[in-house]
C-alpha cells in the first residue's frame, strides 16, 4: 500500500454548528506513527488542525485519541500495523470518548482534573520520616503492591471507552480510581480511610462493570482494572460495609453449602424482602419462560464430590494468612495471531530484580 | 480430524437462568462431532465476587475446578464468558508463580486432588472455529441465514483482558463474525459490539449503570436494523434479554431486540428446530425470527 487516508475529527466551535469528518491522503512511511501523520498533515496540507502533543515518546500522556475507536496514544501507534490491525486503508482519528471536545482532537480535560483532586491524588505520610535521615522504607511485598499501579501519566486512554462512566458522567473514572489505589495501598500513607470515604462517597466501586476495557486501553500497563477491584477489598478491610461485600459473601457461602451459585434466591438474600418483592415480576417473567429452576427455592442441589469443597474451603482459611499472592505485571503489549500470543505479563517487579 | 472431547464445566447461569443454553449447547455439539463429558463435581468460578472477598480462596476453588478436567485427561471447556476468564486467571496465576502453586496444592492435597496445569481453558466460540473448523460449520449448513443481519455481542471476558485470554484481537475480534458467515447470515457492525452489558456492576447501580448500558447496547444494534443479537455469554444474555423490558422503561422508548446464544443461532442454521433450541424461553419474543426461519425452508 502507498497510500492511506487519516480522517481527522474536526470541531471548531467558534465556526461549526456540528463536528464533521475531513478525510488526508498521505503516503505510508514505515516507521510513522499517528503522530507523525498529523504533523504532515498539518505542515503540508492544512495549518489548521489542532491536536495536543509533547514528548512524542509515550511519556507525557498529552496526545490521547481515539484512534479506529480506542483510546490510545498516537506517538506510539504505528500507521502501517493499524492498516494491518483494521485490515483497511484508513485511520479515523478523533478526541477519546466520554469527554467534551474543545477543538478538534482537542478534549476537556479539566473537568477530569476535578474528579482526579478529590482522591487527594499526593502521599500523606502516616508518620514522619525516620529520625536518622533515610527516606520512608517499604517492604518489597507492599511495593509489588502499588507498583503496578504507579506509572500513570494521566494521559486518559481509560477514560475513552470506560463503560460505567459512558452509562454514568458522575463516575470517577478509572485513572482516577488508579491514582486513589496506588495511595490508599501505599503502606507508609496515613489518609487511606479519607481517600476511601472520597470514593465511596459516590458509590464508584460499584459502579465498575469489571468490562477490563481500561487495562485494555492503558499504553503504561497500569491495570487501572485491578486498581478498582483492589480499592474494594481495603474497603472492605476496612469495615465499610458496601453491598459488593454482601454479594461476595452470599457467592462464597453458596460455593461452600453446595457448590454452585442459586440465582433464585440471590435477589432476596442481598437485597431483603423489600428487594424480593421488587424483583417479583422478574421471577415470575421467567418462571412462565421455564427459566426457573423449582429446586433452587428450596435450596437447590449439591454438585457431586461436595465433601471436597468443605475441605478445601476450611483448609484454605486457614492458611491464607501465610500466603502472599502477587499480582501480574504486564510487560510490554504483545498481541499477534489467536492464542499463540498474548500481552505478556509475569511476577518480575519492573526493574527485574526479584 | 483431532478428537473433540472437552470436560464441559457448565457454570451456574447454564443451570440457572439459561437452561435454554445448556440444552441448545449439547444439542449442537453432538450435531458437530463434539463429545462434552460434564463436570458434574465442579463449583462455580466465583465471578469475581469471591475473589474479592477471598482470594486464594478463589484460586483453590478453581484450581479444583481445572484439576477435575485434568482428571479426564481433557481440555476444559466453557459456555460463559466469566467462567473462562475467571478459570484462565487461575491457570494464568498458578503457571507462573511456583510458590502459590504448592500453596494451593498443599490445600487440594487434603481432599486428594492435584492441580498439574496440564488442561487448557477454552470456550465453545473459539472450538467451533478451531475444533470443528469453519469449512466444516459450512457444509454442514441447512438453512443458511441469508434473511438476518446479526449484530454479534461479544460481551467482554472473551476478548479482554488479553494477557489472560489473548484468543484475538481485542480491539477488533473477528471470531463471532466468521461463525455468522460461516451460516451464511450477514453480520452487522455496531456501536456496541466491543460493549459492556453491565451485569456486573452491583443491583444498587442499577439505575445509574446498568440498566442505562442494556439500553444503549440494545438500541445500537435496533439502529443497525439487526434481526436478533447473538453473544457467547449467558450473562450478557440474562442482561440483554430479561432485563431488556426494564431497561426500555427506564429511557421510555420500545427497543424489542431478540438475544440468541450462539449455540441457538447455530443450531438454527444446521436445521434445528427453534424449540428444541429453546428460542421460545426467551423473555423478548423471537417469533419474528422463528416466522422468518420456517417460512425460508
Amino acid at each position: 500500500m502507498e497510500h492511506f487516508y487519516l480522517k481527522v475529527f474536526r470541531y471548531d466551535p467558534t465556526k461549526d454548528e456540528q463536528p464533521y469528518y475531513k478525510t488526508y491522503k498521505l503516503p505510508v512511511e514505515k516507521g510513522m506513527t499517528v503522530l507523525a501523520a498529523l504533523f504532515k498533515v498539518k505542515e503540508t496540507q492544512d495549518p489548521s488542525i489542532s491536536f495536543r502533543y509533547n514528548c512524542r515518546a509515550a511519556i507525557c500522556g498529552s496526545c490521547s485519541m481515539k484512534i479506529n475507536g480506542h483510546g490510545t496514544l498516537a506517538c506510539k501507534e504505528q500507521v502501517t500495523k493499524l492498516l494491518e490491525k483494521y485490515n483497511t486503508d484508513t485511520i479515523v482519528v478523533e478526541p477519546i470518548g466520554n469527554v467534551k471536545p474543545l477543538k478538534d482532537l482537542i478534549f476537556d480535560f479539566d473537568w477530569l482534573l476535578e474528579k482526579f483532586k478529590q482522591v487527594k491524588p499526593w502521599f500523606i505520610p502516616k508518620e514522619p520520616p525516620p529520625a536518622d535521615g533515610t527516606e520512608y522504607r517499604q517492604d518489597p511485598y507492599d511495593h509489588h503492591k502499588i507498583d503496578f499501579a504507579s506509572d500513570c501519566i494521566l494521559c486518559a486512554s481509560c477514560v475513552s471507552e470506560c463503560n460505567a462512566l459512558k452509562a454514568n458522567k458522575d463516575y470517577l473514572s478509572p485513572f482516577v480510581l488508579a491514582k486513589a489505589y496506588r495511595f490508599a495501598a501505599d503502606s507508609r500513607d496515613g489518609a487511606r480511610r479519607e481517600r476511601l470515604e472520597a470514593v465511596l462517597d459516590h458509590f464508584n466501586l460499584e459502579w465498575c462493570v469489571r468490562c477490563w476495557q481500561c487495562t485494555t486501553n492503558c499504553p503504561k500497563e497500569v491495570q487501572p482494572y485491578e486498581s478498582i477491584i483492589r480499592l474494594r477489598i481495603i474497603a472492605a478491610e476496612e469495615g465499610y460495609k458496601t453491598p459488593g461485600e454482601r454479594h461476595a459473601e452470599i457467592f462464597e457461602k453458596d460455593i461452600k453449602e453446595r457448590g454452585l451459585l442459586n440465582e433464585m434466591l440471590l435477589p432476596i438474600r442481598q437485597e431483603g424482602v423489600l428487594g424480593a418483592v421488587k424483583r417479583a415480576p422478574f421471577g415470575i417473567k421467567m418462571f412462565f419462560k421455564g427459566k426457573v429452576n423449582i429446586a433452587d427455592f428450596f435450596g437447590g442441589h449439591k454438585v457431586k464430590r461436595h465433601e471436597e469443597v468443605e475441605k478445601i474451603y476450611e483448609k484454605a482459611k486457614e492458611k491464607e494468612k501465610e500466603v502472599k499472592i502477587r499480582i501480574p505485571q504486564i510487560l510490554g503489549v504483545v498481541y499477534e495471531d489467536k492464542r499463540k500470543t498474548r500481552k505478556r505479563a509475569n511476577f518480575l517487579d519492573k526493574g527485574g530484580n526479584e | 480430524m483431532a478428537e473433540l472431547k472437552y470436560a464441559f464445566y457448565t457454570g451456574c447461569s447454564a443451570k440457572g437462568v439459561a437452561p435454554e443454553l445448556y440444552n441448545s449447547t449439547y444439542l449442537v455439539a453432538e450435531k458437530l462431532g463434539m463429545e462434552l463429558i460434564e463436570l458434574e463435581a465442579a463449583t462455580c468460578c466465583g465471578a469475581g465476587a469471591v475473589q474479592e472477598k477471598d482470594e486464594f480462596l478463589s484460586l483453590t476453588i478453581n484450581a479444583r475446578n481445572l484439576a477435575l478436567a485434568e482428571e479426564l485427561g481433557l481440555d476444559l471447556l466453557t459456555i460463559c464468558n466469566t467462567c473462562t476468564v475467571m478459570l484462565r486467571e487461575t491457570k494464568f496465576k498458578l503457571d507462573n508463580d511456583p510458590e502459590l502453586k504448592k500453596a494451593v496444592n498443599e490445600v487440594l492435597a487434603e481432599a486428594g486432588l492435584e492441580y498439574k496445569g496440564t488442561s487448557e481453558v477454552t470456550h465453545f466460540l473459539w472450538e467451533v472455529i478451531d475444533g470443528v473448523g469453519l469449512d466444516k460449520l459450512k457444509e454442514m449448513v441447512v438453512r443458511p441465514l441469508k434473511d438476518f443481519n446479526i449484530a454479534p455481542f461479544y460481551g467482554c471476558h472473551i476478548i479482554r483482558p488479553v494477557y489472560l485470554i489473548g484468543y484475538e484481537d481485542p480491539d477488533n475480534p473477528k471470531s463471532i463474525e466468521m461463525i455468522i458467515e460461516a451460516l451464511g447470515g450477514n453480520p452487522k457492525d455496531h456501536e456496541a459490539r466491543l460493549a459492556c452489558c453491565g451485569f456486573h456492576s452491583f443491583w444498587s447501580a442499577e439505575d445509574e449503570v446498568t440498566l442505562r448500558l442494556t439500553a444503549m447496547d440494545t438500541e445500537a444494534a435496533k439502529e443497525e436494523k439487526a434481526d436478533f443479537m447473538v453473544t457467547p455469554c449467558p450473562l450478557c444474555h440474562t442482561q440483554l434479554d430479561a432485563m431488556q423490558e426494564e431497561a426500555e422503561e427506564r429511557i421510555g422508548t420500545n427497543i424489542g431486540m431478540p438475544i440468541l446464544h450462539l449455540p441457538q443461532m447455530i443450531g438454527l442454521a444446521l436445521g434445528m428446530n427453534p424449540e428444541e433450541l429453546g428460542l421460545q424461553k426467551h423473555v423478548i419474543s423471537t417469533e419474528n425470527i422463528i416466522n422468518k426461519i420456517t417460512a425460508s425452508v
